[in-house]
């Protein structure tokens, strides 16, 4: 068994050789017990439980601020005319965006064979997973009657009305239902064999119940594993346009709409990029703490965090970029209204807001040019968290001041958020963790299988690359991709 | 880990396998039940059509209207001026059952609001929800006849709802009136029929009357 | 449907038969017709209806609430609730159950009335509108007429007598009253009425007066007074100085040019303020290629001052002074006036003498044509000399005429008042009927009259509230609202017009004559038999005359004949020597009247509480006002509480900076802070009273203004935050395109100045829809006519059932207002320019909110309407995130769930009640469409130009807004989108509104010295 010392630098580029993806003594079994042994620890440790428990009764805050919303009505919200969306719609944005990191690294990390991906990538699904649920919530929650919301579903009725199909509104209820859809599919389909392994080493009769009815009588037979890579590779093909499409279509309820300050073109590809940027932020926000606590450092190595890293820095960069263009389009565009709402983002009212966004976005993230930072988990785990509030204030700032001055200056307003907008936002946190926490203590929190397809004992590393998913030495090799695509 | 041959190795019995196959069927004819139990179920057709409230006085169309041939309008005056069909004051009974079965049991409500001045309650049965606008004279006017929406009232004895009144029924007509439409000098007539097709001879009347019904959102909601 | 009109007394009574129950209509019918009081009142009331009346024609409408109520509450079962239909048992004569009648009334406001109609809905009136026959309404009708319906549904109205005897509270009948009124009478008749003392507000009713007068014969030694906090009575004293004895002055802005006016608001705070800005409206749209000048000066910024070409910021105490400079500068010009009148009073060039020497010029162009008009606030002397300088001009008989005073022996408010605290103080008073009013809460300051009640034998207060004086009382008698009861009423030109109930006293109350009539003996009579009575002494005319008195609103020729009194020019010098400048510096206190609440009567509505406030857009508070340079100098800002200290009284209110004030003053509004006012009044504002004397009514010298460190959030329905220099700087570049304005003189050199812009020549690229409806409706709004006084308002809040948010949310910014007047300021704080620009919904032809809704809820119909549909609305609110106007409006509550049973009765049946989560807006009242389109088509008509008006339209006083068919190219509206002045606004954004602004004009004066006449 050959052992990668556990400290070596794998992130440096050597020419001609393949800098190792799992450090330390790293074969099969190891792998497997490493990982396993997370889910099936007896009793989770009392931090678990601290967060946990921290987590859930933030999850019952939101449940009880959505009752007393559907009780009394939105006037408990902050929103006002003119400013008619609030915080219900800045963290919907929020959510979708932090979304977005899961699938991009499942999906197209995965066509792009980026095999690093390996160890991060069910974990970063499961957050897209519930980051989306969050975001799913807002707009459910954020219109005045929802007992009627059926109504933008195309079902036929009575009435013989149809849904607004010019609305983007109408787009975003499709865009992100298909997105979850996938998304959900993707990740349970990638979770199998390693549902299966863990069904394998249960203990118990629960356990093996449980696991087994989640691993679909999964047997790890040849044809089992043919027909698993087939169908991830097209969930991967489907998703990838998915990853783009979302937050485009998000971007329209803004982008379509002719306030200044949302009627802009660029919205699509910034949005994009923003939500990218945000994805890989919490990522790593979760994923640096997570690694030190189950000791995944062998598996989850500087190279992964460096990767991740300059990720971060590109996407940021795109942002900090569009920040600027926005200010040179309103100012070349020679429209007083949109010239005036950028100057007035800048050194309004709001002025506060839009700083801290371009700081954390736009500043902070150039760090990143610095090995040093790139590296080193703790400093790196702050700047994500910097990323995260930025970004969160960005959609504040989209939202909020355009609305707050559009023309008329006899209905300028302010927007104030009340405490029940506030502990709903925190509640949305609760449910995230709390999802994330059950997620840490019952699934297999790193894909197990596919790691080891990168670890050198499946001995792929040698010859040249033969493709994703080959796992066996055993199991004869009925395909070969590059003639299937 | 466990071997391979050692026994009780499995969870799950062979029967097991039978589950996906079963899961699969439910899956795919339970949505489709429930579609349907929704569709029919919540349908104007079963909750509306058919309603047929007892009245306080047993009051029948079908000896009124029907036997004795009576016009809607005797007593429905305000039918062709305004926007609600008035239902008569109780004056307009007694005008004839002072004479007529001037106390039978069956009309004593009506002699007591006569002697107290207090209306009867009767129940209504064409109820449309608050934000529907109708207005009567504007479709006596056009020529649709009470028939049309009440359906043969002079055959009966207790009134009851014979269309659904949903919000599509009426836009059916708003967008095709024709075979709807008669002389409105007509309107009150119960077996009235179209000489010949229906849709050609309400297409002429239409035209010649210059019938344009709306089907903007604010004709009815406000 | 103004026809048979003494049915309308009985639809009236018997309306209100089951409605005369209000406050517990719910109970079963059975107990409602059987209570025996109630068949008691009917009986006296009504005797000849009294067989009838037991079938109340409203328990339709009752049951209609109850339903709907019901429906609310949601007691409903599997399909919706079964709703019962309750048909007459004797339907009434040609009635048509839920098609609504309008009848002709009055309303009274400070003894001067206001003819109104009133739509009744199955015997619920709803809606009060202005009365084109009646000369003081022309079709118009005030923020406070309209709001007359929510008063009189007001459930918090007493609805019983109470008696307070020694701490307790006991509920008699009117029977005990009665008992006490006969024997009360008998006492006096003894005493020949010594120390018996009744205080009437001011009324101008023939009948209060025909039983006035016989109560003085009968009880000689009696006093009667009358009070009211806001009088005209200044004005009376001057006139009666200068023309030696009371007279009525009437303007005619029709035939005016040049306008004067000194803290005159004659365009809005004057009882004939609707006819005055009709006459303006019309004048300043220059379709003559003419129009009038206004001069203003005044220490407040009024809607006047508003709408004047030239505007002086000066405090009240200079207005003597400046007047005389005015005098002087007329002499100069070559006006031959009696030396004294005229005095240099400020130095050449200040500001003053050059306002002076060009309104001077002006007037000596138009001379019959001119018009000086001081406002009642300014004390006699200045009004005085004010009608000296009118004689002088000529102006006598064109732009001012002179009626007979309807009581020229009647002491002054003030004098009354004080004469009765006298008595009082001295006990000579056992006996004091108050007959309305609340003088207990507004006498003047230092009278401490509600001490003096307190400490009075006997008392008795009629009023519609159990309010301050009530409480102080031994007896408080509930009145009955105006449009409850019948009574008569004088015009300020002396119109009389008839006042007839809509419905049966909702609490027994009864009206100020019954009260009169039960000292007097005759407690049988009713109020209708004492009109009628009174009517057949004065006007004669028999059943015929009576009719049409009732159905017309007016009785013909009733009209005082104008007087051509005699000026007595030493007078008038001896008036104007006492007008000196007062000692310079020292703050001053100007009180006035609020411009939605008066003088407080109107504290407990709802809908003048939040009516914005003209000039401040203030709501739910009144405030110190202060000049931008006074503020600074206190170093206080918008909602720091300040400490106002005169005379040893002070009062504490939040600071709010307005443009334009004259500096060294502080404005404050009356009529706010009530402490017995009722649910809604509580914590609307403060109390102005007790900074109020009977020697400084108005204008108070020598306030002291300090800080408390305190600070109040007002509630302003623009700028709902301080703003900041950015955002400033801003709206002044917007404004001017937003608002286009030219000068008469720039509007005859270039007509289309409005429309040349790049952008009303520009094409959009994409294909423009066209409407294949057989109309099309548009409106068009004439920003030179509107003063921006906010009657459409309170006109588009009555017909759509516009709910009332209060306080709090209108600070958030959540008013439901579907029409709002944007006030804009422009050019130099310290003497800005006001604009104002009434906005509803524009109904773009390309409407940005409809592209968005999600669920098709708002649409575009074949006439071109913006539809917004309540019952398929989601609540998503992207509809008003998208609309550039910012007119939409959210119900972000259940904004009817407090809303009583009784105040129910004030909706309109043809508009729906919007309930939480739903969208709203300018409909264009498309229930008024409809309505008028059914009645064409019913008659076989096309429809006419005119058969349709919106409720904004139909009570605009100066005509501004006007609505049409935009497809019959000879309607007004297709004239007026022709207009050269018309243009839309955001025009760049390709919205294609349908309703259009026609540009303002102004008619500022050529600079001094070349100072061309107006016309």
């Amino acid at each position: 068994m050959s052992a990668v010392p556990l400290d070596l630098d794998n992130t440096l580029e050597r020419p001609g050789e393949r800098a190792p993806l799992v450090l330390g003594k790293s074969d099969l079994a190891s792998i497997t017990e490493q990982v396993c042994e997370i889910a099936e620890r007896p009793r989770p440790s009392r931090e678990w439980w601290l967060a946990f428990g921290t987590s859930a009764s933030l999850t019952l805050v939101l449940f009880a601020m959505l009752g007393y919303l559907f009780w009394t009505g939105l006037g408990v919200w902050g929103i006002n005319q003119p400013v008619a969306w609030g915080f219900a719609i800045i963290n919907f944005v929020f959510w979708v965006g932090i979304g977005h990191a899961g699938t991009l690294i499942s999906a197209i990390l995965f066509l792009f064979r980026q095999k690093w991906r390996t160890s991060i990538n069910r974990f970063a699904e499961a957050m897209t997973i519930f980051a989306v649920i969050c975001a799913g919530l807002f707009p459910a929650i954020h219109v005045g009657r929802p007992w009627f919301e059926y109504w933008l579903a195309p079902l036929p009725n009575q009435m013989q009305m149809w849904p607004n199909f010019r609305s983007p509104l109408l787009w975003d209820v499709f865009a992100v239902s298909t997105y979850f859809t996938v998304s959900l599919m993707f990740w349970y389909m990638g979770m199998v064999p390693d549902l299966a392994t863990l069904r394998d080493r249960a203990r118990s009769k629960i356990r093996q119940i449980a696991y087994g009815i989640a691993a679909l009588g999964w047997r790890g037979s040849g044809r089992h594993w043919h027909r698993y890579e087939r169908a991830y590779l097209l969930l991967a093909a489907l998703a990838t346009p998915l990853v783009l499409s979302v937050h485009s279509v998000v971007s329209f309820d803004f982008a379509v709409s002719q306030l200044p300050g949302w009627h802009a073109t660029i919205f699509p590809p910034y949005f994009v990029a923003g939500a990218i940027f945000s994805g890989f932020a919490m990522v790593l926000t979760l994923l640096i703490p997570v690694r030190r606590i189950f000791r995944l450092e062998s598996l989850i190595t500087p190279r992964h965090l460096d990767n991740m890293a300059k990720i971060i820095l590109a996407t940021g960069s795109m942002v900090g970029y569009s920040y600027i263009i926005e200010f040179f389009i309103a100012w070349y565009s020679g429209n007083p209204y949109e010239s005036f709402t950028f100057l007035n983002r800048a050194l309004g009212p709001y002025a506060w807001s839009y700083w801290i966004m371009f700081t954390c976005n736009a500043i902070i993230p150039q760090l990143l040019w610095f090995k040093r930072f790139r590296q080193t988990p703790g400093l790196l785990l702050v700047i994500s968290i910097f990323v995260n509030i930025g970004m969160w204030f960005e959609r504040f700032v989209i939202v909020v001041t355009s609305l707050s001055r559009d023309f008329l200056p006899s209905s300028w307003g302010v927007y104030w958020p009340t405490w029940v907008d506030l502990l709903t936002f925190l509640g949305s946190f609760g449910l995230f963790f709390t999802l994330f926490l059950l997620f840490l203590r019952f699934l297999p929190i790193v894909a197990m299988a596919e790691v080891k397809s990168v670890v050198p004992a499946a001995g792929l590393e040698l010859g040249p690359h033969r493709g994703h998913g080959q796992y066996w030495g055993e199991i004869p090799h009925q395909h070969d991709e590059e003639n299937e695509r | 880990m466990k071997s391979v041959d050692e026994p009780g190795r499995f969870v799950f019995p062979a029967w097991a396998n039978l589950i996906r196959p079963a899961l699969a069927i439910v899956l795919v004819t339970l949505p489709a039940y429930l579609v349907v139990l929704v569709w029919l179920g919540g349908s104007p057709k079963t909750t509306d059509v058919g309603y047929r409230p007892e009245q306080p006085v047993p009051f029948s169309h079908a000896l009124h209207a029907g036997q004795l041939g009576m016009d809607c309008r005797y007593c429905h005056t305000t039918v062709e001026r305004a926007a609600f069909a008035a239902i008569p004051p109780t004056q307009t009974c007694m005008n004839c059952h002072k004479q007529v079965r001037a106390n039978s049991p069956r009309l004593l409500p009506v002699r007591e609001s006569y002697a107290s001045g207090l209306p009867i309650p009767w129940v209504k049965v064409h109820d449309l929800p608050d934000y529907a606008y109708f207005n009567h004279s504007a479709h006596l006017r056009a020529g649709v006849g009470c028939a049309s929406c009440h359906g043969r009232v002079d055959t009966m004895e207790v009134v009851q709802q014979v269309h659904t009144l949903s919000m599509g029924w009426c836009l059916d007509c708003h967008r095709n009136p024709d075979p709807h439409l008669r002389p409105p000098e007509l309107v009150t007539v119960m077996d009235w029929v179209a000489p010949g097709d229906p849709a050609e001879h309400g297409r002429r009347l239409r035209e010649a009357a210059g019938i344009k019904p709306s089907v903007d959102c604010w004709t009815c909601h406000r | 449907m103004r026809q048979g009109l003494d049915r309308s007394m009985g639809e009236g009574s018997r309306g209100s038969g089951g409605l005369s129950l209000g406050k517990r209509y719910w109970r079963s019918l059975e107990e409602l017709a059987a209570s025996p009081a109630f068949r008691e009142r009917i009986q006296q009331e009504f005797p000849e209806l009294a067989e009838e009346l037991v079938a109340p024609a409203t328990r339709r409408s009752i049951l209609k609430v109850m339903a709907a109520s019901l429906a609310l509450a949601g007691l409903t079962a599997c399909r919706w609730p079964k709703e019962r239909i309750m048909p007459f048992a004797y339907r009434p004569e040609g009635y048509v159950p839920g098609v609504p009648q309008h009848f002709a009334t009055a309303l009274e406001l400070g003894g001067a009335a206001l003819g109104v109609l009133v739509k009744s809905y199955d015997g619920r009136p709803i809606k009060v509108e202005g009365n084109p026959a009646h000369p003081s309404s022309l079709g118009a009708a005030t923020a406070w007429a309209q709001a007359a319906v929510l008063e009189m549904y007001d459930p918090e109205r007493s609805t019983t007598l109470v008696r307070r005897e020694g701490g307790q509270r006991r509920v008699p009948t009117w029977d005990d009253f009665l008992a006490l009124a006969t024997e009360h009478a008998a006492s006096l008749q003894a005493s020949g009425g010594a120390g018996f003392a009744v205080l009437a507000e001011a009324t101008s009713s023939p009948t209060v007066l025909a039983l006035k007068n016989r109560l003085e014969e009968q009880f000689p030694r009696g006093l009667w007074v009358e009070y009211e906090p806001v009088s005209r009575d200044f004005e009376r004293t001057g006139l009666a100085q200068a023309f030696g004895g009371p007279v009525r002055p009437r303007l005619h802005l029709e035939r005016a040019q040049v306008i004067v006016g000194l803290e005159s608001d004659l365009l809005f705070g004057h009882p004939e303020g609707l006819r005055h800005a009709r006459h303006w409206g019309a004048a300043r749209r220059a379709e003559g290629g003419t129009m009038p000048r206004m001069y203003a000066a005044e220490a407040l910024l009024t809607v006047t001052g508003a709408a004047a070409d030239h505007r002086l910021a000066l405090p009240a105490g200079h207005m003597g002074a400046l007047l005389r400079q005015l005098a002087h500068e007329l002499a100069r010009a070559g006006l031959a006036l009696p030396a004294g009148w005229g005095a240099e009073a400020f130095a050449p060039g200040s500001p003053e003498a050059r306002f002076a020497a060009l309104a001077a010029g002006d007037l000596l162009q138009a001379r019959p044509h001119g018009l000086v008009v001081v406002g009642p606030a300014q004390p006699p002397e200045v009004h005085a000399l004010a009608a000296g300088l009118n004689e002088a001009l000529g102006a006598v008989g064109t732009t001012v005429s002179y009626l007979p005073d309807p009581e020229p022996g009647r002491r002054s408010h003030l004098d009354g008042i004080a004469r009765l605290a006298a008595a009082l103080a001295e006990g000579t008073v056992q006996a004091l009927w108050i007959l309305g009013g609340n003088p207990a809460w507004d006498a003047p300051a230092e009278l401490d009259f509600a001490r003096l009640l307190a400490a009075c034998p006997q008392t008795v207060h009629l009023s519609l509230y159990d309010n301050e004086t009530s409480q102080l009382c031994r007896w408080h008698l509930p009145r009955a609202h105006p449009l409850e009861s019948w009574g008569d009423a004088r015009a300020w030109d002396g119109t009389v017009s008839v006042v007839q109930p809509l419905i049966e006293p909702l609490y027994g109350g009864r009206t100020l004559a019954e009260v009169l009539a039960a000292l007097l003996g005759e407690a049988a009579l009713s109020a209708h038999d004492l009109t009628r009575r009174t009517f057949a002494q004065q006007w004669g005319g028999g059943d015929e005359g009576w009719r049409r008195a009732l159905s017309d609103g007016v009785v013909a020729n009733s009209a005082w004949a104008p007087l051509r009194p005699r000026l007595n020019p030493e007078a008038v010098e001896a008036a104007a020597r006492g007008l000196e400048l007062p000692p310079a510096g020292g703050q001053e206190l100007v009180l006035h009247p609020d411009a939605c609440l008066h003088d407080g009567r109107f504290a407990n509505n709802g809908w003048l509480q939040e009516l914005p406030d003209p000039i401040t857009t203030l709501t739910w508070d009144n405030a110190a006002t202060l000049s931008p340079e006074d503020a600074q100098n206190h170093k206080v800002r918008h909602g720091d509480v300040v400490r106002l200290s005169a005379g040893g009284r002070s009062v504490e209110a939040p600071v709010l900076v307005v443009p334009g004030q004259a500096r060294g003053v502080v404005g404050l509004a009356l009529g706010f802070g009530r402490q017995a006012g009722g649910r809604v009044a509580a914590g609307a504002g403060i109390n102005a009273y007790p900074l109020r004397t009977a020697a400084a009514p108005w204008a108070v010298r020598g306030v002291h203004v300090e800080r408390t460190g305190r600070r109040r959030l007002l509630a302003t329905a623009q700028d709902h935050h301080v703003i900041d220099t950015l955002g400033m700087a801003e709206r002044g570049r917007r404004v001017g395109s937003l608002i286009r304005e030219a000068s008469l003189a720039a509007y005859r050199a270039n007509p289309e100045f409005a429309r040349n812009t790049a952008w009303a020549k520009a094409r959009p690229l994409w294909k423009e829809i066209e409407f294949k409806g057989e109309h099309q409706w548009g409106m068009a709004i004439d920003l030179s006519a509107c003063i921006g006084c906010g009657a459409c308002t309170i006109a588009c809040q009555a017909e759509n059932n516009i709910p009332v948010v209060g306080r709090k949310q209108v600070a958030n910014g959540r008013e439901m207002h579907w029409i709002r007047v944007d006030r804009y300021f422009a050019g130099d704080p310290a003497d800005p320019e006001v604009r104002f620009q009434p906005m509803p919904c524009q109904h773009c032809e390309n409407a940005p909110c409809e592209s968005v809704c999600p669920v098709a809820a708002t649409v575009h119909s074949e006439e071109g309407l913006n539809q917004m549909v309540y019952n398929r609305c989601v609540g998503t609110r992207y509809c008003s995130n998208n609309c550039p106007y910012k007119v939409r409006r959210f119900n972000f509550f259940n904004n009817f769930k407090g809303v009583s049973p009784t105040t129910r009765m004030a909706f309109n049946p043809e508009v729906t009640v919007r309930g939480r989560g739903v969208m709203e807006k300018c409909t264009f009242c498309i229930q008024r469409i409809e309505t008028a389109r059914i009645a064409a088509k019913n008659e076989r008509r096309p429809l006419r130009d005119g058969d349709i008006v919106p409720a904004c339209a139909q009570t605009c006083p100066t005509r501004a807004i006007v609505f049409g068919d935009l497809k019959d190219p000879d309607s007004e509206v297709s004239r007026l989108h022709r207009h050269p002045r018309a243009y839309g606004i955001l025009e760049e954004l390709f919205t294609r509104p349908r309703t259009l602004y026609l540009a303002k004009l102004t008619n500022p004066a050529a600079p001094a010295g070349e100072g061309e006449a107006s016309s």
